[in-house]
């Protein structure tokens, strides 16, 4: 038994594992902005990376590690909702590019504004869960407290936003003005105040993903830190469709197990080269993601 | 294929023109010279009387079009002459800049998507420049930059295929993860690329000998190269202008802007959605490469950290500001590259900031990402779309 769990391809497994959570997780905050707004938020790496900067590092001379997560995420609740009402409410019935300029405008200014204020260098947020690997017979796992505790965190956030869509009134509510505005507005759903929610949900899932990638020993807080995350997210809410919550989790477990083999038995370099082939060869085989139902659309 | 013939004719009038002023200008001992003169103001009186004349306004728009380009050709030609030699070099640099500015606006004036990854396609360019020269030295550097230009077609006919056939941001996200992934690339294939510490040209460009020996014996050598370098780009430039300008006027330019505005009706006329939508980031791909191609050649080297992820965003805030979707906007975001570096510094300096503080190097991404947020709200069409706005109702 030892030997198997120690073993070079259960090493990987877990390793990908662990980060494919995390990009199932950004992946799935991507989502819920795209189903609720139509828009791929640019700057969904940048709002989060700025609430976990003044939850983490603000108060971090002060207060524990639980508290100053709950300062980031309400930080990032209150990020999401401001940012749609300001900048992104002008822009529904625009052009498709109109928002994206704006949030790659807005991810713009959030880096260079923390990096301006709390400069370049890596900050070291402390976990609580020491991520030196468990051993079996001597030998490492490739398993920490610290990734128990990413995979935990992460399955329940996940869970938290199924139950919230699935048995909540609030989750109709969002799910009917995400698919069919005009109809809910007349039912009586406030549209305008469901879609500053879905920013507002979004913010905190993606908010949860930065304190959870900025915590791990090995790469702390940078105002870049979510560049990297991002693209890998966005490359698994792609894949599995950006409307599938399911699929964008999924795909990204999958993502980060294939992508840990590439990098162990390949190249480090090699991770992102294949992670595009993914991309190209999914957009080429199944347009709208593997995980929906292809449906035709004409205007 | 009238028009086909008139392109060839333009870009060749073009090149000629420019060749032209250029060698009577460095065979002038001084700018006085009366027979430069003669020669620099003939070009511009001839090429801006076929510009005006009723005839060709009405009946030739290529050969307008083309005598348009050569006078502004020879007018910076001419200014390359008095400037100095850092001048020159940032003007270079900003005429390269401005024709990968003209791809992108080209992409979204065309087909109404964005691409986030052109710093990536001009890296593709600039390092096919590189790799080319160094294996290939005495290739002719025209022959180099048009291999550049091809190799750029083909990264963009790669990722553009997938993406462009969906509605929706795909383009952009996919281009952003190229841009993301380009360092990664370079180094993955670095005995091609030399890795993160990126190529030497084997030689610097200088003039050819025949343009060489008409310099001045008392020129300084970098002053002559960088001479060469500006005005070398800046022909390419205006070559590349006169192009997207006849494409955005032709068949295929109108069928884009259809595609644009009304998917549907282009549908109903039969453009095909997806070929034209590849058409365009192809195009927008090849003129990113051309121009990383026309830095490597300034620049004398290539290096993988210039073509970050940053240099894609810087992209798309200066066509943003200079109007994205026109062919002005373009010059506009090529001027404002060239220059941005020192007006920021200027600000810097003024207000009195730690020039090595956190503030001081952020100051471009501050300023650069709050305009083009605020351009993209207030004046979609930025700087060029505000002016033509403007120009239009005071002429009504």
């Amino acid at each position: 038994m030892d030997p198997f769990l120690t073993s070079r391809v259960v090493s990987d497994l877990l390793g990908g594992f662990t980060n494919g959570v995390i990009y199932g997780l950004f992946a799935l905050s991507l989502v819920l902005v795209w189903r609720s707004t139509g828009v791929l938020n640019f700057a969904q790496g940048a709002m989060p990376m700025f609430a976990t900067y003044l939850g983490m590092v603000v108060f971090s001379g002060h207060l524990s590690y639980w508290p100053c997560v709950a300062i980031s995420v309400v930080a990032g609740f209150a990020i999401g909702g401001v940012t749609e009402r300001v900048l992104v409410r002008p822009l529904y019935g625009k052009p498709e590019i109109n928002p994206i300029v704006v949030m790659v405008g807005f991810l713009i200014v959030l880096e260079a504004v923390a990096a301006a204020i709390w400069s370049t260098v890596p900050r070291g947020v402390q976990s609580p869960f020491s991520s030196v690997f468990f051993q079996a017979g001597g030998k490492p796992i490739a398993l920490s407290r610290f990734s128990v505790y990413e995979i935990v965190a992460a399955l329940i956030v996940m869970a938290g936003v199924a139950a919230l869509f699935r048995f909540t009134k609030i989750g109709l509510q969002l799910r009917a003005a995400a698919l069919a505005p005009e109809v809910s507005r007349l039912l009586g759903v406030r549209v305008g105040r469901m879609l500053t929610l879905g920013w507002i949900l979004s913010t905190g899932v993606g908010t949860v993903t930065t304190i959870l990638v900025a915590s791990n020993f090995f790469t702390g807080l940078t105002p870049q830190v979510m560049d990297g995350i991002f693209a890998f997210g966005f490359i698994a809410a792609a894949v599995g469709g950006l409307n599938s919550p399911v699929g964008a989790i999924v795909s990204g477990v999958v993502i980060g197990i294939v992508l840990q083999f590439v990098g162990d038995f390949l190249n480090g370099n090699d991770i992102i080269l294949v992670a595009l082939l993914i991309l190209v060869v999914s957009l080429m085989v199944r347009p709208n993601g593997v995980f929906t139902k292809s449906t035709s659309r004409r205007v | 294929m009238r028009t086909r013939d008139g392109l060839v004719r333009g870009a060749v009038t073009i090149a000629l023109a420019a060749l032209a002023v250029l060698a009577s200008l460095l065979a002038a001992p001084s700018p006085r010279d009366s027979l430069a003169w003669a020669i620099t103001g003939a070009v511009a009186v001839v090429s801006a009387s076929i510009m005006t004349s009723p005839r060709v306004r009405r009946a030739h728009p290529a050969t307008r079009r083309a005598s348009m380009t050569v006078l502004c050709v020879d007018a910076t030609v001419v200014a390359t002459y008095f400037f100095s030699a850092p001048t020159n070099f940032d003007l270079a640099i900003g005429a390269a800049m401005s024709i990968v500015l003209l791809g992108l606006s080209f992409l979204t004036g065309a087909s109404g998507q964005i691409s986030l990854g052109n710093g990536a396609f001009m890296g593709v360019g600039a390092f096919t420049m590189a790799i080319w020269a160094n294996h290939h030295a005495t290739t002719p550097i025209v022959v180099t930059l048009l291999i550049a230009l091809f190799s750029g077609a083909l990264v963009g006919v790669l990722l553009g295929l997938p993406a462009t056939r969906l509605r929706g941001p795909y383009l952009a996200g996919m281009t952003l993860a190229f841009a993301v992934a380009f360092g990664a690339i370079v180094s993955s294939f670095n005995s091609w690329t030399g890795g993160d510490a990126g190529l030497q040209l084997p030689r610097a460009a200088t003039p050819p000998g025949w343009l060489a020996h008409f310099f001045s014996p008392s020129t300084p050598l970098l002053v002559a190269n960088t001479m060469w370098l500006a005005d070398l780009s800046i022909v390419v430039t205006g070559v590349a202008f006169f192009f997207m300008a006849n494409l955005f006027a032709s068949r295929t330019g109108r069928a884009m802007r259809l595609v644009r505005d009304n998917e549907v009706a282009a549908e109903l006329v039969g453009i095909s959605l997806a070929r034209t939508r590849v058409i365009a980031f192809i195009v927008s791909s090849a003129y990113a490469a051309l121009g990383g191609a026309l830095w490597t050649l300034v620049n004398n080297s290539v290096s993988p950290s210039t073509y970050s992820f940053a240099l894609s965003i810087t992209i798309l805030s200066l066509i943003v500001i200079g109007g994205i979707g026109t062919i002005p906007g373009a010059l506009i975001g090529g001027i404002i590259y060239a220059y941005s570096a020192s007006v920021i510094s200027w600000i810097t300096a003024q207000t009195g900031l730690n020039a090595q503080g956190n503030l001081a190097s952020q100051l471009n991404g501050i300023i650069f990402g709050g305009l083009l947020i605020l351009t993209m709200i207030f004046a979609p069409m930025g700087i060029a779309g505000a002016a033509r706005h403007l120009w239009s109702r005071r002429r009504r």
